[in-house]
């Protein structure tokens, strides 16, 4: 007779024969799956689990690095607010900063207070849009009518002040366009933020606020949404830092690291806000480190409403920018991450080279780390929750 | 070494600023000559050292983060853009940017490697994420990490001939055609306000 425990053990070899399944090889794309851009991943796949996934770049690579080298310094403004095209404006900012260190000119308060209400915009959004997205692709389609709807509401404020949505090209080498008009007249004439402009940025950023919240009653109460998410794709925070993961992915594991807390690119210094953290590091966390964030960038863009001073909008610069020669690095805190250009001058009316590091590279780098061992069906729950965008990757 | 520190007229030494002193510590730890012009840390230290340097910066140092990896192409003779004004060194500068997640300090470490079999060794066995950087690098400046194991594409067709982001690969584009922009520059207007204005626009 078999006592309990051999009962045990002779259940547990039944059951742990496994049946022979051939590795195979399973081709994803080339399409991301939310059209974040263009990206195709090769796997390794046991059954229904991942073993290796070997991602290929370059649908989206359209060589600014290179490009950089034969235009002026304006021209490569319009360049570098496509490369994360959900926040177009934030990319601008770090480039122009550099220039403007290697030029030794520094912008008049107004401007960079404009500079800091923009990006916070920005980053609202690039996460409102992620607020959408990711539960679209774990099959919740309703947040993405809310999500939408105020995101529209926050570019409309932005176009009607920079002239447009996704790519503002707003920043000049001093500070930001003066001129908004067309025709003598109008430039003429004292150009500045347009009437009624900071009451319409306040107005949004309460409407963004209240969505925020009916996008938390809409995900917490979803326990499909909580069960595709919790503990699925955990990113340590050890694992994060080697590979360079910056932003809202990092802070999700729990490091509170924020560019904007530590240096003085913009006047963050004198804004109040917090940095809200994950703890576990899996994908429902990045997803609440989002949602945190857009609600900490409207109370920096209501407290900078209120601070901005009065003054010009551009420093004295001459009309045919030369940088002297010389090398900076400047960084900066951008939505989905550290964006920096290393920026080399010899002189020209253009840099003599310009290394753009960008958030999404670093980010989708960890990418065969984090899939390894996950299931087809969490790859989408994952990779939607690092919010990548592939012009962002390939530059 | 040690960067310049400024003295105050008694002849002792002022406290340096935290960057010249975070340069300083950060060369001491690695081996190198610091610098910090334009408020970036870089630190020169010599090619065969290149991973031992590193290597101390991450744990002498204390930099765990990796930020970028990337090259220049010293070139006088350049088929795009500008010469340098002055005669530079004929070099491919290799550059590892290395920083902490605690302060928000960041050194970038530099060694020069010759263009003629251009051939430095691999960080990936310090930082994993170090991959696609020297892949990039690897493939647009033509250099040989010794050590990295996958060497394919990651941008380009792997049929691709040249490495683009050497100042003697030509931009095709432009020389068929001359760049457009050339033509058409529009003037600034004379009248850009640049006083002060006492109101606030936009309330």
């Amino acid at each position: 007779m078999l006592d309990q425990h051999a009962i045990r053990q002779l259940s547990e070899v039944s059951v742990s024969v496994e049946i022979e399944t051939p590795e195979m090889t399973l081709n994803i794309g080339p399409q991301h799956p939310s059209t974040h851009g263009v990206l195709r991943l090769v796997a390794k796949v046991d059954g229904e689990r991942i073993t290796d996934v070997d991602p290929k770049l370059g649908y989206m690579h359209r060589g600014y690095e290179k490009l950089s080298e034969v235009r002026t310094y304006p021209q490569i403004m319009a360049l570098v607010n496509r490369i994360d095209w959900t926040s177009g404006y934030a990319n601008e900012v770090p480039f122009v900063v550099a220039a403007e260190r290697l030029l030794g000119v520094e912008p008049p308060e107004r401007a960079k207070w404009i500079r800091l209400i923009l990006t916070e915009m920005a980053r609202v959004s690039a996460h409102l849009l992620f607020m959408g997205s990711f539960p679209l692709e774990l099959g919740a389609t309703t947040p993405l009518m809310f999500s939408l709807r105020d995101r529209e509401r926050v570019l409309d404020v932005m176009e009607s002040l920079t002239g447009g949505r996704f790519h503002p090209n707003f920043n000049r080498i001093g500070g930001v366009k003066p001129a908004a008009g067309a025709g003598k007249e109008m430039k003429k004439q004292v150009q500045d933020l347009p009437a009624g402009f900071l009451a319409e940025t306040r107005d949004a950023m309460v409407k963004v606020r209240s969505t925020c919240d009916e996008l938390e009653q809409l995900i917490m109460g979803n326990e499909i949404f909580l069960a595709r998410t919790k503990g699925i794709g955990i990113l340590p925070p050890d694992v994060a830092v080697s590979y360079g993961v910056t932003g809202p992915n990092l802070r999700a594991s729990g490091v509170p690291f924020d560019l904007r807390t530590m240096t003085d690119y913009l006047p963050y210094d004198q804004v109040d806000f917090e940095v809200p953290i994950g703890e576990q590091g899996d994908s429902f966390d990045r997803w609440w480190v989002r949602l945190q964030e857009i609600r900490q960038a409207t109370r920096i863009v209501d407290q900078a409403v209120d601070k901005i001073p009065a003054g010009p909008l551009l420093a004295k610069v001459p009309k045919i920018i030369k940088v002297p020669k010389g090398e900076t690095y400047v960084r900066a805190e951008n939505p989905k991450g550290i964006m920096g250009y290393y920026l080399v001058s010899e002189g020209g009316q253009g840099p003599y080279r310009l290394k753009i590091r960008s958030a999404s590279f670093s980010n989708l780098s960890m990418l065969p780390w984090i899939l390894e061992g996950v299931l087809i069906p969490d790859l989408l729950a994952v990779m939607g929750s690092l919010d990548f965008v592939l012009g962002d990757v390939d530059r | 070494m040690s960067t310049n520190q400024p003295e105050d007229t008694d002849g002792v030494p002022a406290e340096p600023s935290p960057l010249a002193a975070f340069a300083d510590e950060v060369a001491a730890a690695v081996g190198g000559t610091p610098s910090t012009d334009h408020g970036t840390v870089k630190v020169r230290v010599a090619a065969e050292r290149w991973a031992e340097a590193v290597e101390a910066a991450r744990d002498a140092a204390g930099l765990p983060f990796l930020e970028f990896i990337s090259a220049i192409d010293w070139a006088n003779d350049v088929s795009v853009g500008d010469p340098p004004e002055e005669p530079v060194e004929e070099r491919l500068e290799v550059l590892c940017a290395v920083g902490d997640v605690v302060e928000g300090r960041l050194a970038i470490l530099s060694a020069d490697i010759p263009k003629e079999a251009p051939s430095i060794a691999s960080l990936t066995h310090l930082y994993p994420g170090a991959e696609w950087h020297e892949r990039e690098a690897a493939e647009m400046f033509g250099i040989h990490f010794e050590g990295l194991a996958k060497t394919d594409h990651l941008y380009l067709p792997d049929e691709f001939e040249g490495n683009p982001l050497r100042k003697s690969f030509a931009l095709l584009t432009r020389e068929v055609k001359p760049w457009p922009g050339d033509v058409d520059v529009e003037d600034l207007p004379d009248a850009v306000p640049t006083g002060p204005s006492t109101e606030n626009p936009g309330a």
